[in-house]
């Protein structure tokens, strides 16, 4: 049998590993954009706050994938799928033939139109080594600015943090999430960033930047703000389009039922980059977690063996931002949700929002409210009724 | 039958509750209200709650442990063999 892996973050990586426990004889190729052996990025924060050396974040040594018979191919992409004749092309030219494929590409970072040194990014350990690199230039005088109002935002706000450096942070609506909180949750954050010293301006929009040869500063609507760094969070995109030119069905992400088979056979998806049923909370979903993609990884690879397995997770993904505790659970748009109820109070420096759709919890936003993962996660498995959590919660 | 004896610790400060451990290994971790992940005896805390214990486990549950530590994204879970030997992460 012969296994070829797109994609070598976690998903893939955890899918190569298990593909070789079930299947001791096979061949397994895995292609990695990076030239990095797999890191965690979830740590690059941590790490480029300093608190972790840049070796820790490696998560397998280069010789396992020898050790492991892993043939890991670096700094190669694929450019073409061929789902008749089972084979991809890669961007070196060669082709390789598969009898079972996992797509696990992932996602890369939506860029603003304006460039300059002192822009960055925060996706890749490249990113957080150019991030690290601009720290210890400046310096002292180093003016951290912000754009963007989500998790990765959120590690701008840590990584500032920690080395001093005064911020601005600017984002384009309301509040954080504006998809995902309400108004209440959205000003709990605000508030605590404020208290925190954070300059904190709502419905910007880039509009460009300042400086020659340096970053000096960033404009918005509501002006000019200097600053000598500056983090952007606006989200991550995939390229889908040599998989929709090999006719694999495409919504937001690669479309997938539950055993993550996509809608060609012998084709696989795990990860970020994955639209799949979810059995828990009833509808298709693109999660980009670790825990996610560490557990897509693990049961893909069951299926791709042949031994039939329903992807069941509760997904979640936790933070914590200037000391304030933030944790998802299950499905958290608002759009989706028939009613969103709120518990807490901006007073009492908690909330949590419990998501409702066809009678059913089906996910969960804790701001500083710890405590109600549990209650949320287990009820977004067992179908508990909303008025049991909410009473469990509000006690 | 022996029952493997292993030292299990999470590291308190690294631990971010991601909850990749609590999902593979339930047993052995739950999350605090502080968002980090105890470490259990069977389901249980004997001597109450703590972020370092001894248990004896078979050599699935050693196992599925292990799984469950090196799901860890920010590797905050240690593992010991009874003999002092770090067995994760790797050194």
């Amino acid at each position: 049998m012969r296994y070829v892996i797109v994609g070598g973050g976690v998903a893939g990586t955890t899918a190569a590993e298990e593909l070789r426990k079930l299947d001791p004889e096979s061949e397994i190729t895995l292609i990695c954009e990076e030239q990095h052996p797999l890191y965690s990025r979830v740590l690059l924060g941590v790490y480029v706050q300093g608190k972790v050396p840049r070796e820790r974040t490696f998560l397998k040594k280069e010789s396992w994938y020898e050790e492991k018979k892993i043939e890991w191919l670096r700094g190669v992409h694929v450019d073409a799928l061929d789902t008749q004749n089972k084979f991809v092309a890669l961007s070196d030219g060669r082709e390789l033939s598969y009898d079972k494929l996992l797509i696990s590409s992932g996602k890369e970072v939506r860029t603003v139109e304006y460039d300059q040194r002192g822009v960055m990014y925060f996706r890749t350990i490249d990113d957080a080594d150019h991030i690290i690199q601009l720290l210890a230039e400046q310096g002292k005088d180093a003016c951290g600015g912000i754009y963007g109002g989500g998790f990765i935002a959120c590690e701008f706000l840590n990584i500032y943090e920690a080395h001093n450096i005064r911020t601005v942070l600017t984002f384009r609506g309301e509040h954080f999430w504006n998809s995902n909180l309400l108004p209440e949750a959205g000003e709990l954050l605000l508030n605590h960033f404020r208290s925190k010293g954070v300059d904190v301006i709502a419905h910007a929009e880039l509009k460009g930047l300042v400086g020659d040869k340096e970053l000096e500063g960033f404009v918005t609507e509501q002006g000019e703000h200097p600053c000598t760094m500056l983090g952007i969070g606006v989200g991550i995109l995939s390229d889908f389009s040599w998989l929709e030119e090999a006719g694999v069905k495409i919504g937001v992400g690669v479309k997938a039922d539950k055993f993550l088979q996509t809608s060609v056979a012998d084709v696989y998806v795990a990860g970020d980059i994955s639209e799949f049923e979810d059995v828990y909370v009833g509808r298709e979903m693109n999660v980009g977690t670790w825990l996610n993609a560490i557990m897509q990884g693990r049961v893909v690879a069951k299926n791709m063996t042949g031994e039939p397995t329903v992807f069941e997770l509760v997904s979640s993904y936790a933070m914590n931002v200037l000391g304030i505790d933030i944790i998802f659970v299950g499905d958290v748009a608002k759009s989706e949700a028939d009613d969103v109820h709120l518990v807490g109070s901006v007073r009492s420096g908690g909330v949590t929002q419990v998501f409702e759709r066809g009678g059913r919890v089906v996910g969960g936003v804790m701001i500083n409210r710890n405590t109600d993962r549990k209650v949320i996660t287990d009820a977004v498995k067992s179908g508990m009724p909303v008025s049991d959590v909410l009473n469990k919660i509000n006690t | 039958m022996i029952m493997p004896k292993i030292r299990v610790r999470v590291d308190e400060d690294l631990c971010i509750g991601a909850a990749s451990c609590v999902t593979i290994a339930p047993e052995t971790f739950q999350l605090n209200e502080d968002n980090k992940a105890w470490v259990l005896d069977h389901g249980e805390e004997p001597g109450g709650s703590t972020y370092e214990r001894w248990l004896e486990v078979t050599e699935d549950e050693k196992e599925n442990i292990l799984l469950g530590a090196q799901s860890c994204p920010t590797l905050a879970i240690f593992i010991y063999e009874e003999d002092g030997t770090q067995i994760f992460p790797e050194m």
